[in-house]
This record gives structure tokens, C-alpha cells and sequence, in this order.
């Protein structure tokens, strides 16, 4: 038998009968501890705990047994793959010879929790100095409490991105960007445009073409190992890249018109002022600038009046630039021959209670010299004799009235009003320009008319693939007649000899005309001058517009003309057109007389 | 009886040893795939780079040979414009007759 261990040791016996007594005596004083709990109750829990086990074992069962898989997959998704927007790059814009003249570069884009921002002073100078803030604006930004995420500057340089990346700041973290950079600056800003900071065409070629240049993002699902590194992946969209577009633009030219056109408005201190080239061939735009222009990598220094594109979006009554489609209709319809003469004295004529007027008394003049004189009195005797639906046909085919399709935004209509609404003396002024407005993307393509015997082209920012078809307007003897009318313009008999181009024969026309001021002609001028040179063979068409000159001068033939000289001697330089031999001699002729 | 299942039992043993294979095979494939795909990635970020600096030097170029700076570099070095009175005109070379 086996011996209790009570009775084994006397010493645990004692303790364990003092311990019964005393039990005893508790169990006695607290009636709570006599009552006994109902058996249910414990099973009940036991069941309970069971019921729990079960459920515990169930939901295991489901998710490792396979009945399903997407939690767990989703829960280890959310640990190794990621969705990831890839941004496609905007396509580069380059001109005719492939110079590029705006393209994206990766850049950065800094911003900021402020709650987590815990740079000392120094740190927070040091990046005020990379990002060109000052540190008080800087300071101000990441003290604003309403907010939980700032930019602190957006299109940040890499080089400089990474020198604040390697300061390892907290709180301080960088996107990426891309930067649009637009190498020549001023010189083709208006014509180019810019984008926002999200890359996203705003003006000019870069809002024209956004369809063609932005691209379309795409999105990545990918996979990454414990160590960060890409193992798998899979395009949900696949990115598209922004294209390419080449201009029909020529920097060269770009750049030569840019400069003439600059120390013209600041030699005559105008307004303002344009200048088109055009391709005679193709009808391409070979230039088109306007002074003022903007730095479009100084964003904050943008003014309104800066951003407009003055050439295609602004319009000015013409003046004697609109002569020569007159004379040309009255030539066409037989009403005169460049020969028949025209009595222009005593340098003025009424018409319906209107004096129109010339500079001076001419006399009597012939048709070719109304033109080469720019004579007012002429030109409106000669319109008066055609029947006004004629000059309406010729000056809506040559394209006024109707917004050029170029490719660039912003381009007006202009005014050209019915001819069943004109009175005399509307006919009248039309025919020398006034009271029909025009841009001078619109005069430079008119005049195509008269450089390329008789039809007209479209005009196109865009390179040319192939010719473009040609709609004629005027017969080819007519368009030759006013071609050496025009080239008698920059005589020295007519209004132009400034125009003039040493080693080239070149013609064209004049325009000085009063600007419209709340309803009434003001003493504000536009001088004007559009030719195309060389004369008989001519490659390109030049349009130059000044706009209230304030230099003393203000005469389309002393503001203007000097302006289309300077900018047709250096595009027939860049298009390595060779100089005639017969205007090299004149042209040596005249220095050598000069020098007498 | 142990004569009959002992082919039976090769074949298991043989089987099971081409799955451990295959098994094993698979993972080191799935690694080397892994490997070869971050080598990808790594090439193509590089071609990124590449090109974005391929874009920038291009822009560069672009300002390096723009009518400006060439216009001003003339200058400094002493060149002018040209004009008529320093440009000579020369007819094409006669062609020598054919003996």
C-alpha cells in the first residue's frame, strides 16, 4: 500500500491541517463560497471555447485549404506588386533643318509634409539657396499648418534635384517631372508657346499640336523582390510616346527677322510690331516673329500683351498694301491697262460728302506709276470703275475675310463686309485699304498671288510633305504686270527704295495707316511693308508690320521698308540664293556714286 | 508479393527524384529569370538616361549653334556681314574640252 505523504512528514502534516482549519473557519464566514455553481454553466462555457476553436479552424481551413484565394493574395499584392503610372514624353518640336526648339527633360518636382520637416536653419538656408527661394518664403510654406502636402518648387533641375536628395532631409521628398526647354528663348516664344507644369500645351504650336505632342501615359503592374528590384511585370496600358513635329520654320531666318524686327520697334519706339516669311514655293512660313516677346523659362515675368502671337491673332486696317489687288482686279476685268492714264490732280476727290486725298499732287499718272506713287485719288478712281462684287471675289480668294489655316491658334477672320453693303465710298477706301482689316499672316499670304504668277497656296507652320495644290486667282499676265509695278514701288521713283536689297531686284508695296481709336482715325500709325524677293523669280514672301512708330518717322516706306531690306538680304543669304549680276552692278553703281 | 511491388516502388523513388528535379529546376529558372529581368530593368533605366541625356545635349547643340552666339563669336573674332561691295560673283569653271 502506498503511504500518504501526509503522514511521511510531520512538519507538511501540521501545515496541512492548519490550512484545512483554517479554510474551515472561512468557508464558515463567507456563505458566497458554499454556494455551488450549476454544472450547465461550465459546460456551457467548455462549449463555448469550442464553438470559437471550430470557427478558428474553419477560417483556416478556408483560406489555407484553397476554398479561397484573394484575401491572402491580396494581402501579399499589397506587400510585393505595385501599380505604377509611367509617364509618356512629350515629342520634341524641331525646325525644318532639325534643330530643336523645345523638348522635355526629366526633371523634379520638391515638396513637403511640414509636420515632418525637422531641418536646422542652415539645412533649410542651404535649400533655399538650390531651389532660388528666398528663406523666409520658404519658411512661410512649410509653416502652414492647414496643410499636409506643399510643393516647394516644381521642374527642378536633376542636378540640383539630386544635390537636395543627397542632403537626406526629413520631410523633404521629390516626384517625377519633366521640364520643357525652349532653346531659343524669346526668339520663338510667341510662335512656340509653352506648357504648364504638368507638360500640358498652353499656347502657340504647343496647344495647336497637344494631341500629337503629349503621348498618353501608360500603366505598369509590377512585382518587387524583398530587395526592391523589379522581378516581374505587366502593362495594364502600354505608354505612348508624345511625336516629333518638324516646323517649316528656319531658326536662321527665324533669327534674322527676330533682330531686324527688334531694333526696328526700339529705333522707331513702336508699339509693337510682326514680321512673316513665307516660303513662295510651298507656302510654308519660314518665320514669324513679333517684338515684344517673352522668356518662356521666366514664367513670372509673362505679361499679357508679351504672350500674343501679334502676326496671326491681331488685326490693323492695311492701308496701301491692299493696292495692288485693286489694281489687279481692274487689270483682270480689262478696266485698265498698266499703261491708261489716270488724273489724280488736284491730289484730292469727293466722293458721297468724302474727301479722299494724297500726300501730294501728282497729276496725271499712269496706272503703274498710281502704284508706284501709292496714290490714294488713283487707286479709288480706278475701283470706282468695277463693279464691287469683282474687288470682293479677288480679295476673298487672295484669303481676307477668313481665318488662314496654318496650324496655329488664335488666327482671326478679319473684316471684310459684303459687297452688297458697300456705298462709294466704302468701294472707294476698301480698295486703299481702309475699312477691311486683315492680319498679316493674312497680307503675307495674299501677296503669294502676285510672287507665284497668279494662284495661291495654303500657308503652313508645318513642314510640307508634299506640294501643295495651288488655286488660281488672277491670270499670269496680270499677276507680272503688278509684279513689275511692285518692283517700280522700290524705285526711286516710288515710295520704297529702302526696300531695296544690294545684289537682288526685289518689289513690293508700302502701307501707312491712321489706327482706329473708339470709332474716329487717330495721328497712331501702322507702317507696313510686304514684298517678296527676287522680283522676277521669287523665293520667299517677307511681311513687316510696325505699330504706332513715335520716332519722328512713322511712313511705311522710312520705318518699314528698311526692316524687309535687312530681313530679304539675309534669308536669300541662308537660302543661298545668288545674287543677281545686273542688281550687283546697280548696287555697285551706287556705292561707287555714294563714295563721289 | 515483395517481388511485384518492387518495380512499382523504383518507379516512385525514380519519379520523386525527377520532381525534386523538376522542382528544383523550376527555381533556379524562376531566379534566372528574376536575375535576368532586374538586369532589364537596370539596362533600360540606363537607356532612359541615355536618351533624356541624348535630349539634353541635343538642346545644347541647339544653343551652341544658334544664329545668335554664331552672330556674336564673328564679331568677337573681327567678321562682318557680308555685303555686294566684298562679294565677288564668279561664273562656273569652263569645263576643259574632251581630247
Amino acid at each position: 500500500m502506498k503511504q500518504s505523504p501526509q503522514s511521511s512528514n510531520p512538519r507538511t502534516a501540521a501545515r496541512a491541517r492548519k490550512r484545512r482549519s483554517g479554510d474551515a473557519a472561512l468557508g464558515t464566514a463567507n456563505p458566497l463560497l458554499q454556494v455551488r455553481l450549476p454544472a450547465w454553466r461550465s459546460r456551457m462555457l467548455l462549449f463555448g471555447l469550442f464553438c470559437g476553436f471550430v470557427a478558428l479552424a474553419g477560417r483556416a481551413f478556408y483560406l489555407q485549404g484553397g476554398l479561397s484565394t484573394q484575401f491572402l493574395q491580396r494581402q501579399g499584392e499589397a506587400r510585393y506588386a505595385r501599380t505604377l503610372d509611367v509617364a509618356a514624353t512629350r515629342g520634341t518640336i524641331t525646325d525644318r533643318n532639325g534643330v530643336v526648339l523645345a523638348s522635355s527633360v526629366p526633371a523634379r518636382g520638391i515638396w513637403a509634409i511640414p509636420d515632418d520637416v525637422d531641418a536646422g536653419k542652415r539645412d533649410l538656408a542651404q535649400l533655399a539657396r538650390l531651389l532660388e527661394v528666398p528663406s523666409g518664403e520658404l519658411r512661410r510654406r512649410l509653416a502652414a499648418d492647414d496643410r499636409s502636402f506643399v510643393y516647394l518648387k516644381r521642374q527642378v533641375e536633376l542636378g540640383i534635384a539630386h544635390q537636395i536628395e543627397s542632403f537626406n532631409l526629413a520631410g523633404i521628398h521629390t516626384s517625377r517631372e519633366f521640364r520643357r526647354l525652349y532653346p531659343e528663348g524669346a526668339i520663338t516664344a510667341q510662335l512656340l508657346g509653352f506648357t504648364d507644369v504638368e507638360d500640358r500645351g498652353q499656347d502657340g504650336i504647343e496647344l495647336a499640336f497637344e494631341r500629337t505632342l503629349a503621348g498618353r501615359p501608360g500603366l505598369r503592374h509590377l512585382i518587387k523582390d524583398r530587395l526592391g528590384r523589379a522581378v516581374e511585370d505587366d502593362w495594364v496600358r502600354e505608354p505612348i510616346e508624345g511625336r516629333d513635329i518638324r516646323l517649316a520654320i528656319d531658326n536662321r531666318i527665324q533669327y534674322i527677322a527676330f533682330s531686324a524686327l527688334r531694333a526696328a520697334v526700339e529705333a522707331n519706339q513702336a508699339q509693337g510690331g510682326s514680321i512673316v516669311v513665307l516660303d513662295v514655293e510651298s507656302g510654308e512660313i519660314l518665320a514669324l516673329t513679333n517684338w515684344p516677346s517673352f522668356d518662356p523659362a521666366r514664367r513670372d515675368r509673362m505679361e499679357p500683351q508679351r504672350l500674343r502671337n501679334r502676326a496671326v491673332t491681331d488685326t490693323f486696317e492695311p492701308g496701301s498694301t491692299l493696292k495692288p489687288f485693286s489694281i489687279a482686279t481692274a487689270l483682270e476685268a480689262g478696266v485698265v491697262t498698266p499703261d491708261s492714264p489716270v488724273q489724280t490732280a488736284p491730289g484730292s476727290i469727293r466722293i458721297g460728302g468724302h474727301t479722299i486725298s494724297d500726300t501730294s499732287s501728282h497729276g496725271v499718272l499712269t496706272v503703274e506709276q498710281v502704284l508706284a506713287k501709292s496714290s490714294n485719288v488713283g487707286t479709288a478712281k480706278i475701283a470706282l470703275q468695277l463693279p464691287a462684287q469683282a474687288l470682293w471675289d479677288t480679295l476673298t480668294a487672295v484669303g481676307f475675310g477668313q481665318a488662314p489655316r496654318a496650324g496655329l491658334t488664335g488666327a482671326v477672320t478679319g473684316r471684310l463686309r459684303p459687297p452688297e453693303s458697300w456705298r462709294a465710298i466704302e468701294q472707294a477706301t476698301i480698295a486703299y485699304g481702309y475699312g477691311v482689316s486683315v492680319s498679316l499672316l493674312q497680307l503675307a499670304r495674299a501677296y503669294l498671288v502676285f510672287a507665284r504668277d497668279g494662284d495661291i497656296v495654303p500657308v503652313s507652320v508645318m513642314r510640307a510633305e508634299s506640294p501643295a495644290a495651288a488655286v488660281p486667282v488672277l491670270r499670269a499676265q496680270t499677276a507680272q504686270a503688278v509684279r513689275r509695278m511692285l518692283e517700280l514701288a522700290t524705285s526711286d521713283e516710288g515710295t520704297a527704295p529702302a526696300a531695296r536689297v544690294s545684289g537682288y531686284a526685289v518689289a513690293g508695296k508700302t502701307g501707312t495707316a491712321r489706327k482706329l481709336r473708339d470709332g474716329r482715325y487717330s495721328d497712331a500709325y501702322v507702317a507696313s511693308f510686304v514684298g517678296f524677293a527676287p522680283a522676277s523669280e521669287a523665293r520667299v514672301v517677307i511681311a513687316v508690320m510696325i505699330d504706332e512708330p513715335h520716332g519722328g518717322r512713322y511712313f511705311g516706306g522710312d520705318v518699314a521698308a528698311p526692316v524687309f531690306s535687312q530681313v530679304a538680304a539675309g534669308t536669300l543669304r541662308a537660302l543661298q540664293v545668288a545674287p543677281q549680276a545686273r542688281a550687283l552692278a546697280l548696287a555697285s553703281t551706287e556705292a561707287a556714286t555714294d563714295a563721289r | 508479393m515483395g517481388s511485384d511491388t518492387m518495380p512499382i516502388r523504383v518507379i516512385v523513388v525514380v519519379l520523386a527524384a525527377f520532381l525534386m528535379a523538376s522542382a528544383m529546376s523550376l527555381v533556379t529558372s524562376r531566379h534566372h529569370v528574376r536575375g535576368l529581368f532586374a538586369d532589364l530593368e537596370a539596362a533600360q533605366q540606363l537607356g532612359r538616361q541615355t536618351e533624356a541625356e541624348g535630349n539634353r545635349l541635343r538642346i545644347e547643340l541647339g544653343r551652341a549653334g544658334q544664329p545668335a552666339a554664331i552672330e556674336a563669336a564673328s564679331r568677337r573674332l573681327g567678321m562682318r556681314p557680308i555685303d555686294p561691295d566684298h562679294t565677288a560673283l564668279l561664273p562656273p569653271a569652263a569645263r576643259p574640252a574632251q581630247p
